[in-house]
């Protein structure tokens, strides 16, 4: 690996970690902790959902889904079997009379999500444009609507409670710290490198020799693959899971976050995650009174409820005046953006 | 018949185009007094094209003056170009196929710059193109090469121009619908309409128009009168000259 | 027997909207490529409107329903759909996506999460009885206003001349602006009577249909995804697949969710899993046609001889 490439993986990297360093020092009150740790977490998500869209150019409006199974069977597989009749009647005795422990339950989550995800994409990344785009959303929509009713293999409509709450700052800056090695390996790689070569440029691509359609899937299962381990963060954070909490908001989220940093680079999925939930934090901060200067403007605090609004205007804004992003789609450390074109014409040619 | 007194009813001064950071055009200078003919030659990339494109305002000039009746159109949007009087017939004729003959040439009206007089508008070039009149209800993806060209012209025509910028009308027609072309677009000439015609038949449009302007790489290569139609060498200079 | 007539009138009236919430979509869809995702909260918009007047007069009530829809149109073509006229669609349909979430927590934010009760025309949802069938009004008006609404529509798109340039900035909308065609004005024209549609819709939909009789944050969203999948998968390009599709979606809702049992222990046998059945159908659908169920031909209609 070249000077450059070892650079452009420690921006994220170094942000993520610093990010839970300063999670973990004494004075950070809990609750400030928690937001924290959801950032964390929210970071191993919307990498999960980049590796698919940054590197294909192609948007997934389904992509939680993968993290919707992915937290259900993490969350369904850790309850005590002997709290299980109570808080999730009806399973299938196979899942009731099993449980897991933290490390196994993020496995599974990620093969659960692994799978699903190869299954999904095997007709569906035959599709392209607005297309693709219709029936990523359709899948999260099948995928919602049996979670939210079928009492055989989770609550169904009610909620999952007592899900043991694992992930710490410890295990929530791992996770995401792994899904960003995860990310960046894959982009470096022969795959990575190809889809994107297909992204830039489809018909020059295929004229290579460039399978779109394979490359495209590949992305797909290891972007499902991660979401699901995701998801197990998700879940082993919340301690309490419902349908609703991985569905159209969460999509809508980490989608703003992706857009916000930069579809197009790592770094971008990384900044997008943080700077939107710092953007969350200190909305929620100011709505509570806690942000001096907004309460000497205002006279009192925030209204309730600013944080939805102040997220999603932050999104349609930052769309309208910067459509590629904060970081413009490049990666961390390059001051120029011909340099990250270089793998593509390599590989393309 | 150009009179002698007026400015210029186009004029381009040191036009340049860039397609990313490829020029296409440089530093291009062209003259169109009212009531003539002038001819845009070139080979294939030439720029002839882009030149047009550029004085309609739908590839946008890096640099350079574009003048209509003397004033400054340069950056304005397609629409109001058209709508100030250049009426342009497309590369490639861009019919609206799936619409009637007739509601092709009553969109070519949203180009008039008064509301009077759609109707005569519509008759002087149903009169001119007879063919519309009897097809007006097919739908244009119908018509033929030669009726789909004549469509076109007859739709940049309802708005009434004052000048009528033509790419390579005769692109794909059998010989004697060109001859038909070439012989419609005197006729439009006599009704005061001022043209500009970018061709591939070289030969041909030196000896039709007033005079024709050589283009190649992107840049005027030289002027050429009517009388100059044999002059071979040095059109073959100039196209492969550098 | 008349039950099954009455589930199919219901399953009609419930695509009349759809189709007329697919005409919203579609009509913006045709000249500037953009899905508007946003399109559900202008009807809640509307019908926060009419929820929180309806103690004054219907008229007026209906009047500031279409003025605070018409009003919001307007102000997303020039704060969004403008500044993003180059961008790519799906660039577009991720913003859509931003403004309809701004737009639902500026109600949530406003007024609560707890729902509005709104009634429009009381009159209009008691039943006319014909023998032993039973239909209500609201049903035979929402047909009738939808087929009306279309046949306007027609009229207007191939008698008028800016009808007619709608229709070509549809189909090539360099082209159009290329014979003077103002494609900022078609584009405000469509914009607005896409948004006269939806306030239409929030005036019919709280009658027609129960559930939604409680005007929330996230009023007509549901209508809204399905719509948009009914759009596409009739197929976006053409008004009328686009309208067809949203029908036949809205017919299905309404005839699967009368026809099947309301519980049952595996996904696709009860009426909750019909969203499942719906979307299934839906990726079956773009798989075997990704150009459009309705469209004739492989190819667009744009034709460069
Ligand atoms: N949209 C575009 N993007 C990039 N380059 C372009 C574009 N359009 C034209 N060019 C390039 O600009 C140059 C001039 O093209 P133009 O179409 O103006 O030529 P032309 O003289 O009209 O040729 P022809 O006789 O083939 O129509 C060519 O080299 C062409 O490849
Ligand atoms: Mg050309």
């Amino acid at each position: 690996m070249r000077r450059g490439d070892l650079v452009q993986l420690l921006g994220p990297i170094g942000l993520v970690v610093l990010v839970g360093i300063i999670g973990s020092l004494g004075f950070v009150s809990p609750d400030r902790q928690v937001e924290i740790l959801g950032a964390l977490v929210s970071v191993a998500i919307v990498v999960s959902l980049y590796v698919f869209v940054g590197n294909s150019g192609v948007v997934s409006f389904g992509h939680v889904s993968f993290v919707a199974v992915g937290a259900f069977a993490a969350g369904v597989m850790t309850i005590p079997v002997t709290l299980k009749p109570t808080i999730t009647p009806g399973l299938f005795s196979l899942l009731a009379r099993h449980s897991l422990g933290n490390v196994p339950s993020l496995v599974l989550a990620a093969l659960v999500g692994g799978v699903f995800a190869l299954l999904v994409g095997i007709p569906l990344m035959r599709l392209s444009g607005l297309s693709a785009g219709i029936a990523t959303f359709a899948v999260l929509g099948v995928t919602h609507n049996i979670l939210a009713n079928w009492t055989k293999i989770g609550p169904g409509p009610l909620t999952l409670t007592t899900i043991p709450q694992t992930t710490g700052m410890l295990q929530g800056t791992l996770g995401a710290v792994g899904v960003v090695l995860v990310a960046f390996a894959y982009q470096r790689s022969r795959f990575g490198r190809k889809l994107r070569a297909a992204r830039e440029d489809p018909a020059a691509a295929r004229a290579a020799g460039i399978d779109i359609h394979r490359e495209r899937l590949w992305a797909f299962a290891l972007s499902g693959t991660l979401c699901g381990f995701a998801g197990g963060l998700f879940v082993h954070q919340a301690g309490t899971l419902q349908a609703g909490d991985v569905y159209l908001d969460l999509t809508f989220l980490t989608l703003a976050m992706l857009v916000v940093g930069g579809v197009g680079s790592l770094w971008g999925a990384v900044v997008g995650a943080l700077v939107v939930s710092a953007l969350g934090s200190f909305l929620l901060d100011a709505e509570n009174g806690d942000v001096g200067f907004v309460n000497d403007l205002l006279g009192k605090p925030l209204w309730g409820g600013s944080r939805l609004v102040g997220v999603a205007a932050f999104m349609a804004l930052v769309l309208v005046l910067l459509p590629s992003g904060l970081t413009n789609g490049r990666e961390f450390g390059l001051p120029r953006l011909p340099r990250i074109r270089r793998p593509v014409r390599g590989s393309a040619s | 018949m150009p009179t002698a007194d007026a400015a210029p009813i186009l004029q381009v001064r040191g036009l340049e185009v860039r397609y990313g950071s490829v020029p296409a055009l440089r530093d291009v200078d062209l003259e169109v007094q009212r009531g003539e003919i002038v001819g845009l030659i070139g080979p294939n990339g030439a720029g002839k094209s882009t030149t047009l494109q550029a004085i309609v305002g739908t590839v946008r000039a890096s640099a350079g003056e574009i003048l209509l009746g003397g004033v400054s159109i340069r950056g304005q949007a397609p629409e109001r170009i058209v709508r100030s009087g250049v009426g342009l017939v497309p590369e490639g004729r861009r019919i609206f196929a799936a619409l009637t003959v007739e509601e092709n040439l009553r969109l070519g009206l949203a180009g008039r710059r008064s509301k009077n007089g759609a109707h005569e508008a519509l008759e002087m070039v149903n009169e001119l193109f007879p063919v519309l009149r009897e097809s007006r209800r097919r739908h244009a993806g119908l018509l033929s090469g030669g009726q789909q060209q004549q469509l076109a012209i007859g739709r940049a025509l309802v708005a009434e121009p004052d000048v009528l910028l033509l790419d390579e009308p005769s692109l794909g027609l059998a010989p004697t619908i060109v001859d038909a072309v070439f012989e419609k677009l005197g006729a439009i000439r006599d009704r005061g309409v001022t043209i500009l015609l970018v061709e591939q038949r070289a030969q041909r449009t030196v000896a039709f128009a007033d005079r024709t302007y050589v283009l190649a790489n992107g840049e005027l290569r030289m002027t050429l009168g009517p009388g100059e139609a044999g002059d071979t060498d040095r059109m073959v200079a100039a196209y492969f000259g550098s | 027997m008349t039950e099954h007539v009455q589930t199919l009138l219901d399953a009609v009236a419930l695509g009349s909207i759809y189709g007329l919430m697919a005409i919203g979509i579609g009509l913006v869809f045709g000249v500037l490529r953009l899905v508007n995702f946003a399109y559900g909260q202008l009807v809640m918009a509307g019908a926060y409107a009419l929820a929180l007047t309806q103690d004054v007069s219907v008229v007026l009530s209906i009047a500031l329903c279409f003025a605070v829809v018409l009003a919001l149109s307007l102000a997303m073509e020039l704060a969004a759909f403008r500044p993003l006229r180059n961008a790519s669609p799906t660039t577009m349909l991720v913003a859509t996506f931003a403004i309809s979430y701004l737009l639902q927590s500026i109600a949530l934010v406003r007024f609560g999460a707890i729902g509005k009760i709104l009634v429009v025309i009381p009159q209009l949802t008691k039943p006319l009885t014909i023998g032993s069938l039973h239909v209500r009004w609201i049903t035979i008006v929402t047909i009738l206003v939808a087929a009306g609404v279309f046949a306007a529509l027609t009229l207007f798109l191939t008698r008028t001349s800016i009808g007619l340039q709608m229709r070509a900035a549809s189909i090539d909308s360099e082209t159009a602006r290329l014979l003077g065609v103002r494609a900022n004005a078609v584009i405000t024209v469509a914009v607005l009577i896409s948004g006269a549609i939806a306030a239409l819709v929030a005036v019919i939909l709280p009658m027609a249909v129960p559930e939604r009789i409680l005007v929330t944050p996230d009023y007509a969203l549901r209508e809204t995804i399905i719509v948009l999948v009914g759009v596409v998968v009739g197929g976006i390009d053409r008004l009328l697949t686009a309208t067809l599709g949203g029908f036949t979606m809205g017919f299905l809702v309404g005839a699967l969710s009368g026809f099947l049992p309301s519980s049952g222990s595996w996904p696709f046998t009860s009426s909750v899993y019909l969203d499942s059945a719906v979307f299934m159908l839906v990726i079956v659908v773009l798989l075997l046609r990704p150009e459009g169920l309705f469209t004739r031909s492989r190819r667009s209609v744009v034709d460069r001889v």
